[in-house]
């Protein structure tokens, strides 16, 4: 039995992926650029989503992966000339193998103390890199590829970043990973003794959530052209993804992408304003937390039962 | 050897400071089971304060706290009774989003006021050292040494033997039980957070006057305070001077080894380790 939101849901789906698409036919350089930083976000929220709304890996270290991809894409095209296409996926590679090497510390450490372990390891990645002659310590590097591609190019590489996310995470929550994720999150002793398998599921979210947030940081220095340490691994990057999933609604699909589409125009239209647009969005946030806890597609999921993309299977829900 | 007194040395004072600044977030993170991501950002609020009252009144820094204390207490006070406190429940992130916005409003509302220039608090014992041997002591680590043990002293004292820090304490072991006892639990908490708040007030006036500041260095030290909590254990205040004095000796040996340029990130490594290795902490039971 299919249920009337079904139609709906592919509709405004589709409709928001045609008009990113035909965004450069129609659009101005300004629209192109907020179109691009919206796919960016959101496949970067998207990931943090997977993670912390999921997957109950708090993790505050995203920016690791953020800037190890974006180096691993800076360096392999600029120093060595090979294709931009193929570094931006190098990056994606070379996160999972750091994602890889942090598991071994980080997941031995559960709740909070992941969440503080991976900001660490960031940390220790902006100290190493910022002390690193190769890639010219803390002054950065800047992005040489041998063919630089238009801009209209590196937006069609985040649009495809932001479905390719999009999917991924729709995917996983549909299969059986994602089923034992859920019964995980609200509760692991119970989950666990029912035989899902608590670790192997949190490692695969863990690296692919690094895969492809280092890709999509790959496409983002593509775009600015400019890479510092003291930027790319900040910890701003993740405070902006807490931003993003928390107004647009934790645990949901839909709410990293009307967070980022918030998060991109507000910051847009405050960053006239300065360091007080930082502060409005930390004033922002709070209220939220305190008067919407669920964000904006979560408290509309509570209240009209409405969900664009449903994480579960439709033939197994009661006909509405 | 010899040579490698000084670091050595230097490290123990350091620690000192290092656990005050560590305290407050190891109370709450034990009694509210909170964890205050805008600690450092607070602690850096102090040493601002303290500036600003140092450079328009003239008066010592150490006199200023007089002022940053109480200023901090209701601060604390405030933002756990009016803010903190209605999102506590059994989920985690909330109350640490929460924080987190704190945080960021507090970089950038310093940022606004004093400007990103850095900023140091001046004092009389800014460049005194002492002379023992060939090992010179700067006065103002032995004075965050002293000062250190002393916050440390005291607040062991009060959550042992005085009623309200047994109420605290009790409060955090059962709120349900404490609540049938009379006791008003949401206040004891913004009580708690106060207090937390005083060991930070001081550790923010010591760094202050120990180290140059700027209005986003806050997150630094809330990532040496969970060094400090990591090493030591949660909520153990014992705990916090050896992960203190752990963490700065891996620092200032290692910036000895390897050129100050590596001095945080070998803190860093120091760290990871023990976590891999016991990741409840040193002094931390098994959960």
């Amino acid at each position: 039995m299919i249920r009337e939101p079904f139609k709906y849901r592919w509709l405004v789906l589709g409709a928001l992926f045609i008009l990113l698409a035909t965004l450069p036919v129609w659009g101005s350089d300004y629209m192109l650029l907020l179109g691009l930083l919206f796919c960016l976000y959101a496949a970067l929220s998207q990931m943090w989503n997977l993670l912390t709304g999921y997957s109950g890996l708090l993790s505050l270290g995203q920016q690791a992966f953020i800037g190890f991809g974006g180096y691993t894409m800076a360096v392999t095209t600029s120093y060595y000339n090979i294709n931009i296409w193929l570094s931006i996926l190098a990056g994606g590679v070379t996160s999972v193998l750091l994602a890889l090497f942090m598991s071994l510390f980080i997941f031995r450490m559960s709740g909070i103390f992941f969440a503080i372990g991976t900001w660490i390891f960031a940390e220790i990645l902006m100290l190493w890199f910022s002390n690193w002659e190769y890639v010219k310590y803390g002054t950065g590097l800047f992005v040489k590829p041998p063919n630089p591609p238009s801009m209209t190019m590196i937006y069609y590489a985040a649009l495809t970043m932001g479905v390719a996310a999009l999917a991924t995470v729709y995917l996983i929550l549909r299969s059986k990973i994602g089923l034992g994720l859920m019964a995980m999150r609200d509760n692991e002793a119970v989950s666990s003794s029912m035989g899902v398998e608590i670790f192997r599921s949190k490692l695969f979210c863990f690296l692919v959530a690094a895969f492809i947030t280092g890709t999509t940081a790959g496409v983002l220095y593509v775009f600015q052209i400019f890479i510092q340490p003291y930027k790319a691994f900040a910890i701003d990057w993740t405070v902006s993804l807490v931003f993003i999933v928390i107004i647009g609604g934790i645990g949901t699909i839909e709410g990293p992408i009307v967070g980022s589409l918030i998060f991109v125009l507000l910051s847009q239209y405050l960053s006239e304003y300065g360091h007080i647009s930082l502060l409005l969005l930390g004033i922002i946030a709070i209220i939220i937390i305190l008067v919407a806890p669920k964000g904006i597609m979560g408290t509309l999921q509570e209240k009209t039962g409405f969900e664009l993309l449903s994480p579960r299977r439709l033939f197994s829900e009661e006909p509405g | 050897m010899e040579a490698l007194m000084q670091p050595v040395i230097n490290g123990i004072l350091l620690g000192g400071l290092y656990a005050v600044i560590a305290l407050g977030l190891t109370t709450m993170f034990g009694i509210v089971k909170l964890v205050n991501l805008a600690h450092g950002d607070l602690m850096i609020l102090s040493s601002y304060l303290s500036l600003a009252l140092v450079t328009y009144l003239g008066i010592n820094p150490f006199v200023s706290l007089i002022f940053v204390v109480p200023i901090m207490f209701v601060v604390g006070f405030a933002l756990q009774k009016y803010l903190l406190n209605r999102v506590l429940g059994k989920e985690m992130e909330p109350p640490l989003l929460v924080a987190f916005g704190v945080s960021i409003i507090l970089q950038n509302l310093l940022l606004l006021v004093f400007t990103p220039d850095a900023k140091g608090i001046m004092t009389v014992i800014s460049v005194k050292t002492i002379q023992l041997g060939n090992i010179h002591l700067p006065v103002l680590y032995l004075a965050d040494f002293v000062i250190g043990c002393l916050v440390i002293f005291f607040l062991r004292l009060f959550y042992n033997k005085s009623f309200l820090g047994r109420a605290i304490r009790a409060a955090s072991d059962d709120v349900g039980a404490a609540r049938l006892m009379g006791i008003d639990t949401s206040n004891i908490f913004a009580i708690a957070m106060g207090i937390a708040m005083i060991t930070a007030a001081i550790a923010g006036v010591l760094v202050g006057m120990t180290f140059t500041f700027y209005p986003h260095t806050g997150p630094q030290y809330l990532i040496i305070s969970f060094g400090v909590i990591i090493i030591g254990g949660l909520g153990s205040m014992r705990g916090a001077f050896v992960g203190g004095i752990i963490l700065a000796e891996a620092q200032l040996l290692g910036a000895h080894f390897t050129g100050p340029g590596y001095q945080l990130l070998i803190g860093y490594a120091v760290l990871l380790i023990i976590l891999a290795i016991r990741p409840q902490g040193l002094f931390g039971q098994a959960h």
